[in-house]
This record gives C-alpha cells, structure tokens and sequence, in this order.
C-alpha cells in the first residue's frame, strides 16, 4: 500500500514539474523602424496570430516586449501606412530580434494582411480620451498662410476648441488654455504659439507625431489639469542624407538631416523664419515700415546607438518672436528646451528612459519714446530630472513606474529704468521644486477586460530666499514671513489617482470608463479678454492652493469595414476646485502683491463629443461634434452665481476631409463651426465727466457672434527627378469671406453722439497662399 | 512720464492691435441684441480744500439702445459730514446737483457722503491728503506714434514719506478735456516728477491750457485706474465697472482732494 502510494505521489510530482516546464514563458522583444529613414516607430501593433488578444504595442522609441509560452509563433507587425510584415519564431529562449517596416506605396490601395487590417486601437486599446496625430497626416491639412501646423490640427479633434483668431491657446473640455500641458521631447512649452496665434511654435518638418490625451492621463504626465500633447521629434534619417524645406509667401523653412553613422546615429537640424514685416516695407507710413514682426524657430536633434541596448539622444529648440514699432516700442519673447535623454533595456523585459530636461521663457518690453525708456524682462526656467522604467513581466500585465523633480525658477518682473522718473524695480524671483512618483499596471484580466490602475503622487513646494506675504480680504498685507535660500515656504502634497477600464463587446467594439485626478501647481494669470505672451505664470504659494481637476468619462468605441472607420461617442464630467480669477481691476503686471489680487472658486464642466474617422482609401478624414458646459462658482464676481466660463463653447463642429485624387493631385478641405465663447457686455450706460461709461451687470451673461470658416487646399506633386521631390501647395484661407469676430468694441456713432453702437474687429478675412515644398 | 505698469499695458496694446488693424484688420458696425437693466444711480460727489460749495450730482442709467440723455435724479436727500462734527444737508440747485451750505473742505479730515434716493440708501468716506505744490505747467513737445504734438505738463516734487496719488484735469479753451489723467508714486516715490497730459489730440498754438492738480485718496484713485474697463474701447482686461467707493452697488465716485490750479497759453 505504501509504495503504491509513494509510487503515485512521485508520479504527480513528476508529472506537475514536466507540465510546469512545457508552460515556461520567454520574451521577445525589439525595436521597430522605418526602413528607410531609420526613424524609430511609434505605436505599432505586435500581435501573435496563434494568440489574439495578447499584441502589444511599441512604446515612444518603438520598443516591444511580449511575453509568451514556449512554443511556435507567427508575429504579425502592423502599422498604418506601412507594409505589414510577418515572422515564424520557435520561442524556446528569450529572442531580440529587431525590425524595419517598409512605408506602403500608397494609401490610395488598402493595406491588406493575413488576418485583416488591424490598427483597431481605438477599440482595444485601455485608454479613454486619447487622439493619436500623425505628422503625415497633418502634412495634407493646411491651416494659415498654407503652413502645416500641429496644434492647429490639434483644435480639429472633437472636444478641442480654439481660443479664437489673434489668441495664443486652446481650450480642451473646457479646461482654461494654461490648463494644457505641451512637451516637446518632454520639455515643457510656456508659450506654444507665436505672434498671437498665427502658428504654433512647432516646425512640422521635425516632427513624429502629436499624442493627446483628454482623460485617462497616464501616470507619467502630471502638472496640468485638462489634457497633454506629448509632441516627439523625428530623429533624422540614418541612411542617407536628405535636405527638405519650402518657401511661402510669409515663411520659410529647412530642414537637414543624415546619418552621424549609418544604421547607428543620426541628427536633424530644422529652422524656420516668417518675414511679414517684408509687407511692412511697403507701406506709407514711415513708423510701420521702421516695424518688425517676425518670429524664428530652430530645431535640433541627435542621437546615437551605443550598443545593443543603449541609445542616447539630445535634442533643443529655440525661437523667438519679435515685434517692434519704429524704435520706440518692442516687444520679444521666446522658448528654449534641451533634453538629453538615455534609453536602456535591461534585458528583454525592462525598458528605461533617463531624461534631463531644460525650458526657458522669457519676454522682453522696451519702451523708449520721449520721456520713458525703461525695459520690463520676466523669465522661468525649468530644470527637470525624470526616470521612467516600463516593465513587460508577462502577457497580462504592463508596468509603468518611476519618478520626476524638477526645479522652477520665475523671475515675474524686473523693470530697469533708465529715466529720471521711474524707479527700477525687481520683483522677488520665486522658487519651487515640484516632485512626483507614478506607478500603474495596465493588466489584461481577460480577453475582453483590460484595467490600468495607476497612481501619481506629486509634492510641490514653494522655497525660499525671499518674503511672502499674506492679505486680508480687502487686499493689504497683514503679515510677512522672511525665508532664506533652500527653506520650505509651503509645501503642498497631492494624491492623483488614474483609473481606466476597457469591455470588449466584440471584435470590433468595446466600452471604455476611465477616472483621473490631476493637480496643477503653475498657474497661467491672464486677466485679459484676449491672450497675450506677457501673462504671467505663477507658483503655488502660501496663498495659492494648487489646482484639481477630477474627470470621470465613459466612452462607446466601434470600428467598421475592417477599421476603415472609426466612430466612438465619449461623454466627461469634471470638477475643478481652486480655480482662480481675479478682482475688478486687478493689477497683474509688475505687482510685488499680485496674490491680493486673486479670487478662487470652483468649476464644473461635463460633455459629449461624437467622432468619425475614415482612415484610408481615396476619401480620408473626419467629422467631430462636441455638445458641452464649462461654468465657474468664484465668490466675490458675479454675486458669488454661477457663470459661464471663457472656455464655454456649446456646440463645435469639425469636418476635415483630405481627397487624393490621383498620384499627382490631392485636395483637402476641412470646416470649423463654434458657438461664440461668453462674453461680457454692457446692459446700460451713463456718463462721468464728459465720458460715456457701460455699465455691466452680469459676468459673461452675453455670448460673441458663432465662428465658422471654412479652408480649402490643393496639392500638387512634381514630377520626381532623380533624389529632387517638389510639391506646390495652393491654399484658401476663410474661403467665403466670413469676418468672424475678434473683439466687438462700443462707441459713440461719430455721425450721431446720442447713439451708442457696437463694432466688430475681424483679423483675417479670406486669404489665398501659395507655398512650394521641396526635398532632395 | 509713466509711473505706472497701467500705461505700459496701454502702449503695448496700442502697438500691437495697431499693427495687426494695420495689415489685416476689418471693422463694420454692427447690430447687438443687449438686454435692459433695471436703471442704477450714478453718484458723482466732490469736496476740495478751496472754498465751497462743495457739489454732488445725481442720474441713471440708460439703456444701450436708447439716447445718450441721462436722466437726472431729484428729491434726494444728500448730508455730507467731516470728523470735525460738523454735519450739512445739500440742496438740490438745479434738477440733479446738490450744493452742500457750510461745510469747509480741510486736508487731512475725513467726509462721509451719505445719500438717499428711491428708497435706497448709499455711503461712501474719503480722507482728504495733505496738499503737494504743483510747482509749474510747461508746454512741451513730444513724440507720438506717427507724429510729434505739443502736450501740457505738470511738474512737482513727490514726497517719499507716504503714498501719494494725483489727478490732474484738462481744461482746454474753457472745455473740459475727457481723458483720465491719474498716477501714483510706486515706481516714483520721492521723484521729482514731470507728468506729460497725453490726450489724444495735441495743442494748437494759441490754445489756452488750465490745468487742476489733485491730490486724491486711494478710494478715488482706484476708481479712476479702473475707469477704462467700462468706457468700451480697446482695452484687454475683462469689462467691468469701475471699483466705486460708495456702497450698496451705485456707480460713480466721492472724492475729498486738494485742488492747485495753474494756467498757461501756447506760445
């Protein structure tokens, strides 16, 4: 009985070991790029056709890790506009096995691929909220003067609205336009755009891709409450040498890029130079042709391989924008970021990225008209330190931690005086460091579920040299406190919780849910009714509470005929507390007081945004509608009611169309409609001393007229000769005229001074461009 | 002279939408649908250190769509008092301005201004600074700009030891000149200062120039620095009504001032 017994209980040992080792798992990881050009591929799907369901997709420098049990595979990589490509491996030991995708010849013919065309991410992916922008697709989508522009492709997506013709910003699910956080390589934007909207400071021709997220921020991007573009460089083409550029009637630009070593290194050096002052030169009045205006952009980057599985990179950008009347005013400010970044793999299944980070901005006012010459500066400047590692265990589960500190600096104001009258004044310089630890794990529960749970954890203080001061509520200092340099003034430490939950219902649909927490401790003061570079950002403090967002969303995803369209329906609620505006006549410029200037309250702003997608064929675009409510609770303006928000905007249609007709000719058009942002305007009017006063009763109780445009664009392709590619671009901009309104001022009727009347300011009416675009 | 950031946001605003009008801009008049307010009570109330009387003006609000004639307010009853005990009752001269009889305006005393109409109750308190010797009025010339004009200036020499705020009025051949010129002493204190009127047409040769140098509190002074949000132009700070001193939401402003007065003809 015993040995029997003894015999079958070794027996089933055996037996579980010999199971355990047929189901041991090894790793196959890599990194994917374009075979032409080197450039690492971002977002490609690796399936394994014998286990649907366990794809992954490449991270932001293209790298993959799946883990699998031993046994036969055939991996499917798989990318829009690219040819698929296909590999059989026997994983019965961890593989590194690296691959380049070919571009497909066209996207006029469907990408055809065992299994069907895949690219369903909207539909699987665990992510709510998230819109990806190729920079080829942007390529076809003129939007200014024929430039192609990232974030101005951004504000067509639905639940993104402009801030207006002439306003720097965008407003995304009616958080405000400091409320977006925009890296370029990971550095943080201050400024984003140029000369008041025209542009955006983002050269398309050094750029990847823009991703954006709505809701359902991944752990690793903290710091502002309503979305994040994370915009990535192209990091040069490192086979050959190439040199690209085009010539428009107000800008220019060119790129270089090539190998540093081929297959190993590369680097891309872009610039770009607006000359609208060159129309100033022709005017008649001698002060505005001794007017600048213009702006510049230059963009840099290198990386090199250093080995199997190391790989660093540097990249910066800088511009500027300048504008000057006649040597008795200017006014300049600009950006500059470096980031140098190390990716390391230790072995197949941990993939890091070590960034150090610098961004700089800063303006500049002089003034030297008669009796005045003073120049006003103010700056901030960032040092950041941030270590990600992301952690492939095994097919269920994916695993993002790490951490960031960075290092602020604000200068808010110094005014150097050079006249007899005025004192020059500095205003206390402020320091801040802001620390964060994230983690999350994305687990695939099962076929159909998917979960990210995630958590960040931000630290934000306000440090010394310097005195802080607080108010009581008519505005006068009360008390100050003296700190030397490195001291902890105030330190404020906030959880950010990040939750999304994807159900398959099918192959081809599925339901996201996804709950964030987002904490902002920079803040954007602008009491301006239109934007301006000279707003003034500003720390958390003794008397700034941080700002916090909690948005929950639910969205509805559906793809049809194979992902040839996409459609998903997301609806948002969101609550803001610590939201900040400002007193009547508030004083924000050069004001060693500005806190005793602010009100703070609370926010709301819930929604629906519709979208439909078709992604390839002769016919390719978009439709976006948004129905949404942003509103604010702020005591002390409005008789402590609620009021709409500057960033309400009821109903935003998008349509973008982009038509390739033939191998030579393409078209696009693409239609904006939005109902006009709150506004307020006088409900009365009386006179004070000879002058005629409004008098307003309610805060945005009025809205501005709605804004619609339509753009249409043509472009047509050179025949090629040899290496040399070239391209002319026609383009309308505001095609049937509208004047939409830029501001809408009140007066007295110069023919009548008993009448009071009301005029609109339209900026841009209808513009034709022509650009030509060359590479070779 | 600009000893303020409010003029330099003046003259960056200027520049800028001046060059964007310039190259691109288009303008039309158009219709708006405003809504009607329940008519407010505008109180205009001065009292100064020269001999009285003092006045206080009384009207309403109009609605946007109709005329530029603002009614007057009648019947009030208006008191004005110092901290010196003594208390006077204005009456009504002609529809709308009250005179006060006896009171005597004193630098340094502080003024209650307590005014009844339609059933509503309105106070506001202003403290009359010590006077500053508005030392002279020159004319000079000065670059605009597409031109160069002649302007009044007032010169004069700021104490350090306090907080000073001023407001001068131009009265330009017997009519008064619309435009708001006050300052403070934040980026001047202790200065001697020349302080350029800036209207926006220049003097003529010839014209005769009055100009009134007052010193005011920071009540009025905060009124007048947020005069151009409500007076619809260009401006870039979300409209509002002017920080008034008096209660109970009227419009309008109460000032206790000392008033210098110096007088010059363009040569």
């Amino acid at each position: 009985m015993m040995l029997k017994q003894k015999f079958l209980f070794v027996a089933l040992i055996v037996s579980n070991l010999l199971l355990a080792q047929s189901q041991q798992k090894f790793t196959i990881s890599g990194t994917i790029k374009d075979s032409a050009s080197g450039e690492q591929l971002i977002g490609v799907i690796v399936e394994v056709k014998e286990l649907p369901g366990t794809g992954e997709a490449t991270n932001q420098y293209g790298f993959y890790s799946l883990t699998l049990p031993q046994g036969n595979y055939t991996l499917i990589y798989d990318y829009l506009g690219y040819k698929t490509d296909s590999l059989k491996i026997t994983l019965h030991q961890n593989i590194k096995h690296n691959i380049n995708l070919a571009e497909a010849g066209s996207t006029l013919q469907e990408v055809s691929v065992e299994g069907g065309a895949k690219s369903d991410a909207n539909v699987t992916s665990a992510q709510t909220g998230m819109v990806t922008l190729n920079v080829k697709d942007i390529a076809k989508i003129p939007v200014f003067f024929g430039e192609r522009d990232v974030l101005k492709t951004v504000e067509l997506v639905p639940g993104v609205v402009s801030a207006g013709d002439g306003n720097s910003g965008f407003y995304v699910r009616g958080g405000a336009a400091d409320q977006n956080l925009i890296l370029l390589d990971e550095a943080t934007v201050y400024n984003a755009y140029h000369l008041l909207g025209f542009f955006s400071v983002f050269n398309s021709d050094a750029l990847k891709d823009v991703t954006l997220y709505k809701s359902g921020m991944p752990v690793e991007y903290g710091g502002r409450l309503a979305s994040v573009e994370d915009i990535r460089m192209n990091d040069g083409n490192d086979q050959t040498y190439h040199v690209s550029g085009g010539i428009g009637l107000i800008s220019s630009r060119l790129s270089f890029e090539g190998p540093i070593k081929k297959g190993k290194g590369s680097f891309l050096i872009s610039g770009r130079r607006t000359y609208a002052d060159l129309f100033l030169k022709l005017s008649n009045n001698s002060a505005l042709r001794n007017s600048s205006l213009y702006f510049y952009d230059f963009n840099a980057k290198g990386n090199y391989t250093l080995g199997e599985n190391d790989r660093i990179y540097i990249s910066g950008y800088l511009g500027k924008d300048v504008l000057g009347a006649d040597n008795v005013f200017g006014i300049n400010w600009g950006n500059a970021t470096a980031t140098l970044r190390w990716n390391h793999i230790f072995g197949a299944k941990l993939f890091s990225n070590t960034s150090l980070i610098f961004s700089n901005y800063d303006y500049n006012i002089d003034i030297t008209t008669a009796g005045i010459n003073l120049g006003i500066q103010s700056t901030i400047r960032d040092w950041n330190l941030k270590e990600e590692f992301q952690l492939f265990p095994n097919s269920k589960n994916k695993v993002i931690f790490g951490f960031s500190s960075i290092y602020h600096t604000i200068i808010p104001g110094n005014l150097v005086s050079l006249d007899s009258n005025i004192n020059s004044t500095n205003i206390q310089t402020r320091y801040a460091w802001e620390n964060s630890v994230f983690a999350s794990d994305e687990i695939k529960v099962s076929d159909r579920v998917k979960f990210v749970a995630g958590l960040r954890v931000t630290s934000f203080s306000l440090l010394g040299p310097g005195t802080f001061y607080t108010y009581n509520a008519a505005g006068n200092p009360i008390d100050s406190s003296k700190y030397s340099g490195g001291q902890f003034v105030k330190t404020y430490i906030n959880p950010e919780p990040r939750f999304n939950a994807t159900y398959l219902l099918n192959e081809f649909s599925s339901v996201k849910a996804s709950y964030d927490r987002n904490v902002q401790n920079m803040h954007l003061l602008s009491n301006s009714t239109s934007s301006n570079p000279t707003s003034l950002w500003t720390p958390s403090s003794n008397n700034i509470q941080p700002e916090i967002a909690d948005q929950f969303s639910i969205g509805y995803y559906r793809n049809f005929l194979n992902n040839k369209y996409e459609f998903s329906v997301e609806t948002y609620y969101k609550l803001m507390q610590n939201q900040i505006d400002y007193k009547n006549g508030a004083q924000l410029v050069l004001n060693e007081n500005v806190e005793s200037e602010l009100l703070y309250g609370h926010g709301k702003s819930y929604g629906a945004e519709f979208f439909l997608k078709r992604k390839y064929g002769k016919l390719t675009g978009w439709i976006g509608y948004t129905l949404s409510k942003t509103e604010l609770q702020i005591p002390g303006i409005n008789n402590d009611a609620w009021y709409p928000a500057t960033q309400d905007i009821t109903n935003a249609i998008d349509v973008v169309a982009i038509y390739e007709l033939s191998e030579k000719w393409s078209f696009s058009a693409t239609f904006i409609y939005n109902t006009g942002y709150p506004v307020t305007f006088p409900s009365g009017k009386y006179e004070v001393n000879r002058n005629l006063l409004y008098y307003y009763t309610s805060r945005n109780g009025y809205r501005m007229p709605a804004y619609d445009r339509m753009d249409v664009g043509a472009t047509y392709k050179c025949k090629k000769h040899k290496h040399y590619q070239a391209d002319w671009c026609f383009s309308i901009y505001n095609v049937y005229d509208r004047w939409n309104a830029y501001t809408i001022t009140f007066q007295q009727n110069p023919n009548n001074p008993q009448e009071t009347q009301a005029v609109l300011t339209a900026l841009f009416g209808i513009i034709p461009s022509i650009s030509y675009d060359f590479k070779f | 002279m600009i000893s303020n950031s409010r003029t330099i946001k003046k003259y960056r605003w200027l520049f800028v939408i001046g060059c964007l009008l310039l190259i691109m801009g288009c303008q039309k008049v158009i219709n708006i649908d405003l809504n009607s307010a329940s008519p407010a009570i505008v109180i205009i109330g001065n009292v100064n250190d020269q001999p009285g009387p003092y006045t206080v003006t009384l009207s309403q609000t109009v609605n946007f769509s109709d005329p530029n004639t603002f009614p007057a307010i009648s019947g009030a009853f208006i008191t004005i008092s110092d901290n010196a005990g003594t208390t006077d009752t204005l009456t009504e001269t002609t529809s709308g301005n009250y005179h006060t009889k006896k009171i005597m305006g004193v630098a340094g005393r502080t003024y209650n201004l307590t005014v009844r109409a339609n059933g509503q109750t309105y106070t506001s308190s202003s403290t009359m600074p010590q006077p500053v010797p508005f030392d002279t009025l020159i004319v000079v010339q000065q670059d605009g700009f597409r031109d160069t004009n002649l302007y009044p200036q007032a010169q004069f020499q700021d104490p350090a030891a306090i907080s000073n705020y001023y407001r001068f009025i131009e009265t330009r051949n017997d009519t008064l000149q619309t435009r708001i010129f006050t300052i403070d002493d934040q980026y001047s204190n202790g200065r001697y200062i020349d302080y350029t009127l800036r209207s926006d047409t220049g003097l003529a040769v010839g014209d005769s120039v009055k100009v009134e140098m007052q010193c005011i509190d920071q009540g009025t002074y905060q009124y007048f620095n947020t005069f151009r949000e409500a007076s619809g132009g260009q401006t870039n700070v979300t409209p509002a009504n002017p920080v008034s001193n008096i209660s109970n939401n009227a419009l309008g402003y109460f000032s206790a001032h000392t008033s210098r007065y110096r007088a010059i003809k363009v040569p």
